[in-house]
């Protein structure tokens, strides 16, 4: 393209067949504007395709100078004698931008621009291919908008959201993800999980992350930990693949949240509730050497487990040589809990201890027996005051009315 | 923890014996043949085994304890285990141990006062 | 610390139970069991590791701290290669026992535990892993 005008425009003559052929090839030529200008810059030559892209005729344009295509702030920029000169200094000059049309509207082309020599090496002016771009202009800038709202929507988002490719590193991700990770959206592309993360850590990440490629399915709900700069938070994370136009999977979608707090939140209702489990089994040193404890609510296993450790720390602690297990709020009594309290009774016993189980409402009893559960080893009062009684007894204590020591 | 580490006090004409802390199954046995030894030579009618220290009871030191308690009572004697640790007194029951109906106290004092209260009750009879 | 996190020690002799229950009780105390369960835990490794020196004459016990997301624990593994258990339902049963003993280490052990498994090949050995979470 850069040799041929030059050796037609050197040698009419010898060359003449040549110049035809080529001259229709120009002439046959409609998707660019291929344009002869002499060393000045006027033009000299002008194809169809010039004609359709630019919209004057030959006659029109010939012997114009070629700053007539160029946008007003362009020609007082001096652009288009720049572009001569870069094309002598260089031998081509290439360009996108603004040109203007006959009738003063705007297209976006691709200039380039060689300077023609002769053998000499003499200047002999210039030939100028044009190419409208003005459609792929418009599509490359479109994609820029929807991108960039994209990211704008992204970034507004709550949500951690993060692309990422085969090789586990990140293509894109929004506001929320990089300042969780105490970065910049910047200083995160382009780098790997392994990267950013403790190798542990980024070693589990992309493990979900192999499975939603391999399998082309999403991985909901990943409860897991992530260590930032910023410390330890709890995320959860949805994963899905990353897909082409094609639709091959070409890397992985992640959106996290941070569930630090619910699952602070979490931790705290669990540890209330083992308050509560506390209160709601007291163990009360009511007289020198007797413990009460009173059951209240059902009797889960792990309930009943930290009863009798409590009671029995509570029994050495206190020195108490019996202990009333008063059942009385207890609603229903199963095998398991039966159980429990055979046990709490006997490791009580192994302490030296006993107890004495109170509170044995009519129905319990009924439950008991129909179970075929043997309390028979076990002292059983119906009330507290009995059971008190018989601690007295064991104690070696006795209870006196005062009338009646009078 | 050897054998020889066993403390045997006689006291008020009973025996007490202060087992180790964690001791091996040979401690154990030795344990045993100490306690009945000197149960024969004191003559002694009460035994009180304190083993407020202990923090293992497995099934070998349980079922020696217990057959020691069912020697020591062949041999004319009654034995008081003392200051079983809540933690153990929790794991031995859990761990289906049944202790059969050794007597049981609190802590060697509440054990010795048993021990009296039964020989002067052997008295009456 | 690290040597508490994971490691094995062998169980050759008598002597070898009790360096193994207070090699159990430092591991367990490290993992932040409480008195009962650390209690529960050495109880149940004394077991264990009597039945291989009763049973099997020899072997290894090896603990590893369990991590999760929601919760720690410690695992034991008790491994020999003596003569195995030709009916590992039954040796589970409370009472059973070939030997001389009560019979109670492998119910025991199971119930002191939050999971246990036993494998067992006769003529090859036997391997029981138990597992204790710590309930936060
Ligand atoms: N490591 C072992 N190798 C072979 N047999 C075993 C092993 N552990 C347990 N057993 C068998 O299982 C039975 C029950 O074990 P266990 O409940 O500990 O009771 P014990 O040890 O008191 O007999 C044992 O008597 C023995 O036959
Ligand atoms: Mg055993």
């Amino acid at each position: 393209m850069r040799r041929e005008p030059k050796a037609t425009s050197k040698s009419k003559a010898t060359v003449l067949g040549s110049e035809d052929s080529f001259r229709m090839l120009v002439e046959g030529v409609t998707d660019y504007a291929i344009v002869m200008l002499d060393p000045e810059g006027h033009v000299v030559s002008w194809n169809p395709g010039a004609e359709r892209i630019k919209g004057y005729t030959r006659d029109e344009i010939v012997g114009k100078h070629f700053s007539c295509f160029y946008p007003p702030e362009a020609i007082k920029r001096g652009v288009p004698e720049k572009e001569l000169k870069a094309a002598i200094k260089h031998g081509r000059f290439e360009d996108e931008g603004w040109r203007v049309r006959k009738d003063g509207k705007q297209f976006w082309a691709s200039v380039v621009i060689s300077a023609l020599r002769d053998k000499a090496g003499k200047l002999r002016g210039f030939a100028k291919v044009t190419r409208e771009l003005t459609e792929r202009r418009r599509n490359e800038e479109q994609i820029r908008i929807l991108n960039e709202q994209q990211q704008t929507i992204l970034d507004a988002s709550p949500t951690m959201i993060f692309y990422k490719d085969r090789e586990n590193r990140f293509i894109r991700v929004n506001e929320s993800f990089a300042r969780a990770n105490g970065r910049s959206k910047e200083e995160m592309e382009g780098k790997t999980c392994w990267d950013i993360y403790p190798r542990e850590t980024a070693d589990n990440y992309w493990q979900d992350d192999k499975e939603v490629m391999s399998t082309g399915q999403p991985k909901l709900d990943i409860v897991e930990r992530m260590e930032t700069q910023k410390g330890t938070m709890y995320v959860q994370s949805d994963k899905i693949p990353y897909r082409d136009l094609e639709g091959n999977v070409i890397g992985v979608i992640g959106f996290t949240l941070d569930i630090t707090g619910r699952k602070q939140a979490e931790e705290r209702i669990q540890q209330q509730s083992r308050e509560i489990m506390e209160l709601s089994t007291p163990v009360m040193q009511v007289w020198q050497g007797v413990v009460v404890a009173p059951l209240i609510g059902s009797l889960d296993s792990q309930r009943t487990q930290q009863f009798m450790e409590r009671l029995l720390d509570r029994i050495v602690e206190t020195n108490s040589p019996v202990a009333l297990v008063d059942i009385m709020g207890v609603p229903t009594v199963d095998t398991q809990t039966a159980q429990h309290l055979i046990e709490t009774v006997a490791a009580v016993r192994l302490l030296g201890a006993q107890v004495v189980l109170t509170g044995v409402r009519p129905a319990i009893a009924q439950t008991l027996v129909h179970l075929g559960i043997d309390l028979s080893g076990i002292i059983t009062r119906s009330s507290l005051s009995a059971g008190l009684l018989v601690a007295f007894e064991v104690l070696n204590l006795q209870v006196v009315s005062k009338s009646a020591s009078r | 923890m050897s054998a020889e580490s066993i403390s045997v006090i006689k006291l008020r004409g009973l025996l007490l014996v202060t087992v180790p802390a964690d001791p091996d199954d040979r401690t154990v046995s030795a344990l045993q043949e100490r306690v009945l030894e000197a149960m024969a030579e004191h003559e002694s009618g009460g035994l009180v085994l304190d083993i407020s220290t202990v923090q293992t009871l497995d099934s070998f030191f349980a079922r020696t304890v217990v057959e020691t308690v069912q020697m020591v009572s062949l041999m004319g004697g009654r034995t008081v285990l003392a200051g079983m640790r809540a933690n153990v007194a929790v794991t031995v029951t859990q761990l289906g141990l049944s202790m059969g109906n050794t007597l049981t106290a609190l802590d060697v004092d509440r054990a010795i006062d048993m021990l009296n209260a039964e020989a002067s009750k052997g008295l009456r009879v | 610390m690290n040597d508490l996190q994971q490691g094995e020690f062998p169980i050759e002799s008598e002597n070898d139970i009790v360096s193994a229950r207070r090699l159990v009780r430092n591991a367990a105390v490290a993992a932040g069991f409480g008195l009962t369960d650390v209690t529960r835990i050495v109880t149940a490794a004394s077991e264990l590791t009597r039945n291989i020196y009763v049973h099997a004459k020899s072997g290894v016990m090896r603990w590893r701290f369990l991590k999760s997301e929601s919760k720690v624990g410690l695992e034991l593994t008790f491994e020999d290669s003596g003569l195995g258990i030709p009916n590992v339902a039954k040796a589970m049963e409370a009472g059973y026992s070939t030997g001389n003993g009560l019979g109670m280490g492998l119910p025991g052990a199971k119930r002191l535990t939050d999971e246990m498994t036993v494998h067992s090949e006769v003529g090859k050995g036997t391997t029981v892993v138990v597992r204790k979470w710590l309930t936060k």
